[in-house]
């Protein structure tokens, strides 16, 4: 059994949960990035997590390594996430760091030590081979999940979707685990440091780049309202930073990387009635055009009804029957049952009007 | 599970039980601070003056020429960074070393950088040699100390560093070289031979971590790195680790006594080991085979493979060895000694480092024999699924 630890109480939880059940584990943390990499005489930024992770792992009697997967993550993850906002979308690294790095390169770390199981710290569950929801609504990161190949599905185990948040720092207390069991827990991205994901994109394109140059503000009629300094600021539904003056409250609606202008509109323009996702992937066998399921547009959304109207190979639309407000491209499209995750894409498009099923 | 196999000599060996029971009294009664007048002081300065002499007469040295320090790391940045703020002011303002020293040299070196010194890294062989061309174009007249290691820690090369030292000096150079992994290997008299600094660490040869030692010649000049108060003549202010200099000196008798013998078992223990692999792995690469070498290094990687799951699928079969040098944070990271001597990225990536020492017997070469090549088997398995 190899668990994913990052030095957090979930995962630290997750690995004490395991090893009381008596499986034969492997705590590794995965070394993804460093953000001091010009200065290689000093200690790597992700250190304190490291440490954390080992010294739970000390306490629980099971052997500690740590993986460096930083060429991959730096491929797979941070490239994508910049190349997507000079896009002008709003990437979620999360997933792609669950679908790459965590059950596709981490699972050959696992295969090469012979570990049947893997297991992470994520609120989700696996219940017969299906994902689902975790069991605390407010913590489900089943959202960010669904890009995982359905075959990793019976090797996983995610020990903390079945319980909430309050019961995990219980049980790290009651496991002696005090190091991590009160540490709070950042929601920011891993890599972006300080919350500010324009350094990043900045130390990759340079600040220069054109996703960070200045551009205008418009209106959908093309009207000119102010300047801005650098579309990848912004995402579809932001109010912050946007020019004053109007009579009503005035949102992101649109962003367009080529003539770098941000679109702004009032809250109506941000109605969507379908979405397009692409690099579609299925947990369960693959909808057809016609049915109904639930989606969820963004994490912490509430999933609303949708019927597929179009599948091609890659590429899925759906109409939303009561609408979606901010559909954003670059976040996920993440389809539901119920509590069951059938699936996702990445939003490429919104529709403003409602997609008919093709006959 | 079949005894643990420890392959990681040149990491860190066991404490000798000689050298234990030599320093157990400085643990107990002999507990004295050396620069106190009374009598206990005169037993701990005792130990320490003939601590001094022994690891002098094993380098051929004067008792005044042997500093202790708290390890190599420390033994190596007093020799680069004491040297060039002692000669700096002669207008001497580089520093010469090679791209496979150990962090201790390098890191120094860039210290050096940042205190307004030039740092030139010498070219260097496919097998891991300094490229003696370039030895000539950049050891030259404003040179303030040049540093190779005597043996590379993850190779195993072998330097000609007595030759070297002579050219170095030839030139009015400070030649110093890092020895941790050479002591007890080699041939050391520094008599003979023109080095003026030589760095060495205890628990490489089976004294405690803890303790190093500085040889440093006479006359030559050196800027302390700590200030306080005159201990070893103001070279290494603070009060002295009687136990450890006791210990360490122990232990660079056994090993300059049993250097010979030491040499041919492990050389033969090695030969076997490469042999099997080479063997059964027709198409690995044992790093710089080609040159003089140390015998106790077996630096080897198998393509298809990656060094990172290799050492955890070692290390859950009890099998201890290492690969690269390791990062802080424990991972492990492209070698800088493999990328220097030209190997491929990729094939560095597959690097694994196995030591062998006073741990090692012909069991221990076959368990590896076993489990080594079945375990590269399955990796290639999975990288083709």
């Amino acid at each position: 059994m190899l668990v994913a630890m990052s030095g957090g109480v979930d995962s630290s939880v997750a690995a004490g949960l395991l090893v009381k059940q008596g499986f034969d584990v492997v705590g590794a943390t995965m070394k993804l990035f460093c953000h001091d990499e010009d200065l290689p005489d000093r200690p790597c930024c992700s250190l304190d997590s490291v440490n954390d992770a080992r010294r739970v792992c000390q306490q629980l009697g099971i052997p500690h390594y740590v993986l460096n997967l930083e060429s991959a993550f730096g491929r797979d993850v941070v490239r994508d996430f910049v190349d997507e906002y000079a896009r002008g979308r709003t990437p979620i690294p999360c997933v792609r760091c669950n679908t790459f790095t965590k059950f596709r390169d981490l699972v050959r770390k696992a295969d090469a030590i012979d570990a049947r199981w893997i297991a992470t710290g994520h609120y989700a569950r696996v219940v017969d081979g299906v994902l689902r929801r975790g069991l605390d609504p407010a913590k489900d990161q089943s959202y960010f999940l669904w890009g995982i190949r359905g075959t990793i599905l019976s090797r996983m185990l995610l020990p903390v979707g079945e319980q909430t948040k309050a019961e995990t720092r219980a049980m790290a207390h009651e496991l002696g685990l005090e190091l991590i069991a009160e540490k709070t827990e950042s929601q920011d991205i891993c890599f972006v440091p300080d919350g500010d994901h324009t350094k990043v994109i900045a130390r990759q394109l340079g600040g220069d780049a054109p996703a960070l140059s200045r551009g205008a503000f418009v209106r959908r009629d093309g009207s000119v309202v102010g300047q801005h300094e650098g579309f990848a600021r912004f995402t579809i539904g932001q109010r912050r930073g946007l020019p004053g003056g109007f009579a009503e409250p005035m949102y992101v609606v649109e962003i367009r990387p080529t003539t770098r202008e941000v679109v702004i509109g009032p809250h109506e323009e941000l109605a969507g009635r379908g979405v397009v996702a692409r690099e579609v992937n299925w947990l369960v066998p693959p909808l057809q055009a016609g049915d109904e399921l639930e989606v969820q547009i963004r994490h912490r959304a509430r999933p609303v009804r949708g019927t597929l109207v179009r599948s091609e190979a890659d590429e899925i639309e759906i109409a939303l029957a009561d609408g979606a407000s901010a559909i954003t491209p670059g976040q996920s499209l993440v389809f539901y049952r119920g509590d069951v995750v059938l699936g996702g894409g990445v939003i490429e498009a919104a529709r403003r009007e409602l997609p008919i099923l093709a006959a | 599970m079949p005894d643990p196999v420890y392959l990681d000599h040149a990491a860190t060996t066991p404490v000798r039980a000689e050298v234990f029971d030599a320093m157990q009294p400085f643990f107990g009664p002999r507990f004295g601070n050396p620069s106190s007048v009374h009598r206990w002081g005169r037993e701990a300065r005792t130990a320490l003056d003939e601590a001094h002499e022994r690891v002098a007469r094993c380098l051929g040295a004067s008792a005044d020429e042997v500093v202790f320090t708290s390890c190599g790391t420390e033994a190596d940045n007093l020799a680069v960074l004491g040297i060039w703020r002692a000669r700096r002011a002669e207008g001497r303002r580089a520093v010469v070393t090679t791209p496979i020293e150990h962090k201790a040299v390098l890191a120094a070196v860039h210290e050096v950088t940042r205190e307004g010194g030039d740092e030139r890294l010498l070219a260097m062989t496919r097998d891991g040699l300094v490229d003696d061309s370039s030895f000539d174009k950049l050891v030259t007249e404003d040179v303030a100390i040049c540093s190779v290691m005597w043996i590379n820690n993850e190779i195993g090369a072998m330097q000609r560093v007595p030759d070297l030292a002579e050219r170095a000096k030839a030139r009015g150079v400070v030649f110093h070289t890092d020895a941790v992994q050479a002591f007890g290997k080699v041939h050391i008299d520094a008599r003979s031979q023109k080095f003026d600094l030589l760095s060495l660490s205890g628990h490489k040869i089976g004294a405690p971590k803890g303790i190093g030692a500085l040889y440093v010649r006479r006359g030559t000049p050196l800027e302390p790195l700590m200030f306080g108060g005159t201990q070893d003549r103001g070279r290494r202010p603070g009060t002295e680790n009687v136990a450890m200099a006791v210990g360490l000196a122990r232990a660079a008798e056994l090993a300059v006594a049993e250097r010979e013998h030491e040499w041919k078992k492990l050389e033969a223990l090695r030969d076997r080991l490469e042999r099997g692999l080479l063997e059964k792995l027709p198409d690995a690469v044992i790093h710089g085979r080609g040159a003089p070498r140390a015998p106790h290094i077996t630096n080897i990687s198998v393509p298809g493979t990656d060094s990172e799951s290799l050492l955890m699928a070692l290390d859950l079969r009890g099998i201890g060895c290492s690969a690269g040098s390791a990062c802080q944070s424990g991972s492990v990271t492209p070698s800088h000694v493999l990328s220097a001597i030209g190997v491929p990225a990729e094939l560095a990536g597959s690097a694994i480092r196995l030591s062998l020492g006073c741990l090692s017997t012909e069991a221990c070469v076959d368990r590896v024999l076993d489990v080594f090549p079945m375990l590269v088997e399955k990796a290639r398995r999975l990288q083709t699924a």
